[in-house]
């Protein structure tokens, strides 16, 4: 289960996320949706310190980050429960699609390096790249390149996946092949937080969905909640600019 | 005076005793450099407390001043320094017994050190901020992060800086005929004072220099090449 409570977050004066409470629980896949400039993706980073909050505690398992003063080792362990996938893929350049999913296998959790090896090797060809072993980041289209990532993470077999916005970068064509190995992992039970602008994706995958603007969370439920009945005015709007008609006659 | 192509080979034959003085000298300096650079680059990055005023210091002090000063400040300085420090704590340790040689280390090394920091910063500065990010989030420490991702990175990015800084350290090398360490410039010159055929002399010295250039630039080119598997960037 992972918790988190009253996250604040401040860029100087500006306030990006104004007090968030968010609980979820083991094995669900939450969508995070929202204009840009909601706070969505701030608050996913937040999740694994990659962006530091002002306030709030975070909570993985048992294990309770209190945000006002972490030590470097909670960090650390944070991070070590959880696994990202990033909107620019940030495959490490200088290394072999095999050996970005091993990294962490044998840097970070001391794996076994022919054990670490295995288990990559298997995973990327669960995500298709079976033949891509030993191909190199810029040798591979933007969506092979994010099914490295989803194989990266997947590896450190985290708690939680945190997805930030896996599709955006990918031309129209490419973003079929990466939500279809997203939409495989979610049905083995994974827990994953995925801000997405992919509404239908959002729709079919999720099993909770949140609704962000402007530094706090409006509006959460089942995806038919949010998506077929939505109570606030801000959600109604924001689904009505971005969703073509029909498509969620449900 | 007309040129002899027969003393110009013997010249050469001659002068390369002297290249393992000048290579020593080089490679001393610029391993030696790269460390400092190394740990003076991530002190300024990270603004370290305390000690970032003093590389920066140091940087703009080093790179402010000729190499051939630092090396006449060390010669003349240290001895104070050692014999001063060995006179109060009681040591035997004489600074006569350091080896000239030791003093041309000591000092190219905190020469090249000062300017391979800014290829060492602006190297990991040209590396994604997304790289670094990729591996905290696969659980890295900041250590582990950056050797195993971010400074091999940095070094394929520098590595056409790094090998102007090795060729500039070559040529530099040449200031130690100032302590009376044989190099291959100083031993031009020796070679040349018995039958005073100088312009031969130094022209065989010019010859070795720039052959061990080519030697450095094909060495760095194949590198280059290997570096480039994963690196196709820039405008070609």
């Amino acid at each position: 289960m992972i918790k988190l409570q009253n996250i604040t977050k401040s860029f100087g004066r500006l306030q990006v996320l104004k007090g968030i409470d968010l609980v979820v629980e083991k094995g669900e896949v939450v969508a995070i949706l929202g204009p840009s400039g909601s706070g969505k993706t701030t608050l996913l980073r937040c999740i694994n310190y990659l962006e530091k909050p002002s306030d709030g505690e975070i909570t993985i398992d048992d294990f309770t980050v209190n945000c006002k003063r972490p030590s470097k080792k909670d960090i650390h362990t944070l991070r070590g429960k959880t696994a990202m996938v990033f909107q620019q893929y940030n495959l490490f350049r200088h290394k072999t699609a095999l050996e970005n999913v091993m990294e962490g296998l044998v840097v970070v959790q001391k794996v076994e390096k022919e054990e670490a090896r295995r288990r990559s090797i298997e995973l990327l060809e669960k995500v298709g790249l079976g033949n891509k072993l030993n191909a190199y980041p810029s040798q591979l289209s933007g969506g092979q390149q994010q099914r490295v990532g989803i194989a990266r993470a997947l590896a450190l077999n985290p708690e939680v996946i945190l997805f930030d916005e896996p599709t955006s970068a990918l031309d129209p064509e490419l973003v079929g092949e990466v939500l279809a190995v997203i939409r495989n992992i979610a049905k083995e039970g994974i827990t994953m937080i995925i801000v997405t602008h992919e509404m239908g994706f959002a729709h079919d995958v999720a099993n909770h969905v949140v609704f962000m603007d402007e530094g706090i969370i409006v509006e959460e439920g089942k995806p038919n909640d949010i998506f077929v009945s939505p109570k606030e005015e801000r959600t109604k709007q924001f689904l009505k600019r971005i969703t073509p008609e029909g498509v969620y006659s449900i | 005076m007309k040129l002899d192509p027969s003393f110009i080979w013997t010249a050469l034959v001659e002068l390369l005793s002297a290249v393992p003085t000048t290579l020593n000298v080089t490679m001393v300096s610029i391993l030696f450099g790269t460390l400092i650079g190394t740990i003076v680059a991530l002190i300024r990055i990270y603004r370290v407390p305390v000690l970032n005023p003093i590389a920066s210091a140091y940087v703009t002090v080093i790179r402010g001043t000729p190499m051939l000063t630092h090396l006449l400040l060390i010669y003349y300085g240290l001895p104070m320094l050692v014999n001063g420090l060995s006179d109060s704590f009681g040591w035997s340790f004489r600074a006569a017994s350091i080896p000239m040689i030791g003093f041309a280390y000591l000092s190219f090394s905190i020469t090249s050190g000062a300017y391979l920091s800014e290829v060492v910063r602006s190297g990991m500065l040209a590396v994604n901020r997304g790289q670094i990010e990729a591996a905290y989030a696969v659980g890295m420490t900041t250590p582990q992060a950056l050797r195993r991702i971010v400074l091999p990175q940095a070094f394929a990015v520098s590595l056409p800086n790094l090998t102007n800084a090795l060729i500039g350290a070559l040529h530099g090398s040449t200031l130690v005929f100032s302590l009376t360490v044989v190099d291959i410039n100083a031993k031009a010159q020796i070679v040349a004072s018995t039958n005073w055929k100088f312009f031969d002399a130094y022209l065989a010295a010019a010859i070795l220099y720039w052959g061990l250039t080519v030697l450095i630039e094909q060495l760095s080119g194949l590198l280059e090449k290997r570096i480039n598997v994963y690196n196709r960037g820039g405008v070609a």
